[in-house]
């Protein structure tokens, strides 16, 4: 099953967040959870990323690309980055792989590569 | 509120200690009792992020102030991150200045050399957000390493300007005997030589080994105490004039301008409107260098040079040991080092030894006005203290 990753919307003002927060930045509504989920768009710019080198104990690889994304609804997102020679201001296409692995646990998140 | 005056001071070497965390924590502490004469400890406050996970241990703070031999004196544990120590200033500060205590010890230790480097790198990197950032292999270095790209693209900051901060902040730190690295290194041999380029290879692009500072073991300690019990003793008065802390959102993406530390800007604004001071008035300064960068983009925000000109202010030597204004005289995280919980009280110890004049070869002339930056997370969680010398 294709996974998914999402921004929530603030029921009461639909202001979109995204990672999730217990009470909205905009309207600070009092009420829980009064969010609902939307899907991130795929599509998104490259707003700033590196080449990592020497990573945490759970990664087997000699390098790691880390990106800033702007999507294109405007939420800015973290995900690995799998291009090249990338560039500031390149579009790109979100995909949801593993992202970490554990001995008993996988991780979904965001890979991008050029669109 | 009642002034708070900082009686006492301690620090042990920043390095690779052999002893257990509750005694990085203690020896300081000890030196700092010494140094103000004063033993009646009424509050204990630890700083230290790592205990629990690093050191499997718990609750430092009651084994610290049992080795101390200070029981039955009142003792919390301060975690914050890399702003613990500031953190832990603060609490003391308010102890003081609310009228409840008159004397309080706070303490800093990090013990992180225990694990190797991979470990202690993910160890760091559990303060980043855990959904939306750790998961993907995000650590401390990936942070900076993006803000430094945007950086050199927004101010035309480069690898050179990066270079000269770890040139500046190694040599200072050959001046501090309690510094960990006494390594002389020069812009030719980290940059411009052959050789360059496997003595300083990226650690994550565009930054590289020389622009990130050392694991570190280490603690430092200061003494809090009322004007009353400062004026009894026969030391230097330092006051802490002005405490600023501020927050930003956790994971860095969501920041709307990716280049503001808006949280080291109001940390600081508020430090210095609490002390009546102003940004021009400061005549030395500790700036969390965990990475080069930061310390250009911290001059910045909190007051010091306008915002994208920190490094033309570097490029004219103003921050350097016999600039303007000497930032990171006891060579910063860079070289002094980088023990997490310990850190602020570091700097704040540096402030105090300069304030009084006893820092020896690195002392700034005539410095009455001292401030710190205490900079936790990725600029999510910073402190700012501003330090006043009085006679
Ligand atoms: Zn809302």
């Amino acid at each position: 099953m294709a996974r998914e990753i999402y921004a929530y919307e603030c029921t009461e003002c639909g202001t979109l967040h995204y990672p999730f927060k217990m009470r909205c930045r905009n309207c600070g509504e009092l009420e829980p959870f009064k969010f609902k989920t939307v899907p991130l768009p795929k599509r998104g710019k490259l707003l700033t990323f590196t080449k990592v080198y020497n990573l945490p104990a759970a990664y087997e690889v000699a390098t790691l690309g880390i990106a800033i994304v702007e999507l294109a609804n405007g939420i800015r997102v973290t995900g690995q980055l799998e291009v090249d020679d990338p560039t500031i201001g390149m579009d790109l296409l979100g995909d949801v792989g593993v992202v970490r692995e554990e001995p008993y646990n996988r991780y979904w998140g965001f890979i991008f590569r050029a669109a | 509120m009642r002034d708070v005056y900082v009686a006492g001071i301690g620090i042990t070497s920043f390095t690779r200690l052999e002893y257990p965390l509750a005694e990085i924590a203690a020896f300081p502490a000890m030196l700092a009792m010494k140094d103000s004469g004063l033993t009646g400890i009424e509050q204990v406050y630890v700083a230290n992020m790592g205990a629990a996970r690093v050191n499997h241990q718990t609750a430092l703070a009651s084994a610290v102030v049992d080795s101390l031999s200070l029981t039955p004196a009142g003792a919390a544990s301060i975690e914050n991150g890399p702003a613990s120590g500031s953190a832990a200033i603060k609490e003391g500060f308010l102890a003081v200045a609310s009228g409840m205590h008159d004397i309080v010890l706070v303490t800093g230790a990090e013990r992180m050399r225990e694990v190797n480097n991979l470990e202690a790198t993910d160890f760091i990197a559990t303060l980043t957000h855990p959904l939306a950032e750790y998961i993907y292999g995000v650590t401390l270095p990936s942070h900076a390493a993006m803000f430094t790209r945007l950086y050199m693209e927004k101010y035309g900051v480069t690898e050179r300007h990066l270079a000269m901060v770890a040139v500046k902040n190694q040599n200072n730190a050959m001046l501090n005997e309690f510094a960990h690295l006494h390594q002389p290194i020069t812009i030719e041999g980290i940059l411009d030589s052959p050789e360059a380029m496997t003595n300083n290879p990226y650690v994550a692009e565009p930054l590289r080994f020389f622009d990130a500072c050392p694991v570190s073991d280490g603690g430092a300690a200061v003494i809090l105490v009322s004007e009353e019990v400062a004026k009894s003793i026969d030391r230097p008065l330092v006051r802490i004039a002005g405490v600023g802390q501020a927050t930003d959102t956790h994971a860095v993406h969501e920041r709307e301008n990716p280049t503001d530390l808006l949280a080291v800007r109001r940390a600081a604004e508020l430090s210095f409107g609490m002390a009546g001071l102003t940004p021009s008035d400061v005549d030395v300064a500790e700036l969390h260098d965990a990475f080069t960068i930061l310390e250009i983009a911290e001059s910045e925000e909190v007051g010091f040079f306008a915002k994208g000109e920190g490094h033309i202010a570097l490029e004219k030597g103003e921050t350097a040991l016999d600039g303007r204004l000497p930032i990171n005289p006891s060579g910063g995280l860079k070289g002094k080092g980088h023990p997490v919980g310990a850190t602020g009280v570091g700097q704040a110890h540096e402030i105090v030894h300069q304030l009084r004049g006893e820092a020896g070869a690195r002392q700034i002339a005539d410095a009455r006005i001292g401030f710190t930056c205490n900079f936790g997370g990725f600029g999510n969680n910073v402190i700012c203290l501003t330090f006043v010398r009085e006679n």
